[in-house]
């Protein structure tokens, strides 16, 4: 029982990556995509990322931060959108927080 | 007053159902709206559907609102009609609403308060969700 998490909004924005990170449970994988690639600079995905919760997988879409001049970081792996596909069949369910 | 392990339980038997998330405030858009129809239409078809409010969705369920001041269709009132449709869970983020200093008190009967962690675990146990 695992869920795929689709970020798509800025947390500068909206609440929805606040909500997100309050409803992830272990073996979950979170992708940032659109604008939901802007959080690899929020506090609340840096602090997520520092609390070493290491059973959650996170990716960005190389595409979408590339096209926004954002540099990835080490914790968060670099995924293409076909990648998605692989994902959705992995885990139980998806939720797309936008 | 049921208790939380009730709910809780209560639920893992829906598990193939469609839980549709409210997270914006009812009439500054139409996604609640949306979120609305969707959940009647399942429930015309005897889907198994669940409501839950969280963030600025909880706006929704706040008794005392008037959206016919607004030269809008007042699609709250609609939330009465739940029972007919046989949408018997309704779920609200605790935290959600104390944030936002409000009052437990709803326009339709049988909301469940969860804090977050049971919020998480219902919501957990449906096998569909969508977010408006």
């Amino acid at each position: 029982m695992s869920t795929l998490h689709l970020v798509r909004q800025s947390a500068f924005v909206t609440s929805d990556l606040a909500q997100c990170l309050s409803m992830v449970n272990k073996n979950d994988t979170i992708i940032l995509m659109d604008d939901g690639c802007y959080n690899i600079n929020h506090t609340l995905l840096r602090n997520f990322l520092n609390s070493g919760d290491s059973c959650i997988d996170i990716n960005i879409i190389n595409t979408h931060a590339k096209a926004r001049a954002i540099k990835a970081i080490e914790k968060i792996n670099r995924i293409e959108i076909v990648d998605i596909v692989k994902l959705t069949f992995i885990h139980t369910k998806v939720i797309t927080w936008q | 007053m049921k208790s939380k392990n009730h709910i809780i339980t209560e639920n893992a038997h829906s598990k193939a159902g469609l839980a549709i998330i409210n997270s914006k405030a009812p009439y500054g858009s139409y996604y609640g709206k949306d979120a609305l129809d969707i959940a009647l239409i399942f429930g015309s078809y005897e889907q198994k559907v669940s409501l839950f409010f969280q963030g600025d969705g909880v706006y929704q369920l706040i008794a005392g609102q008037d959206g016919s001041l607004l030269t809008m269709k007042d699609y709250l009132k609609t939330f009465a009609a739940f029972e007919f449709y046989d949408i018997e869970h309704v779920y609200i983020c605790q935290q959600s609403l104390h944030i936002r200093q409000l009052c437990p008190s709803f326009h339709i009967a049988d909301v469940k308060i969860l804090d977050i962690a049971d919020f998480n675990e219902v919501l957990n146990q449906h096998q569909h969700v969508l977010r408006f």
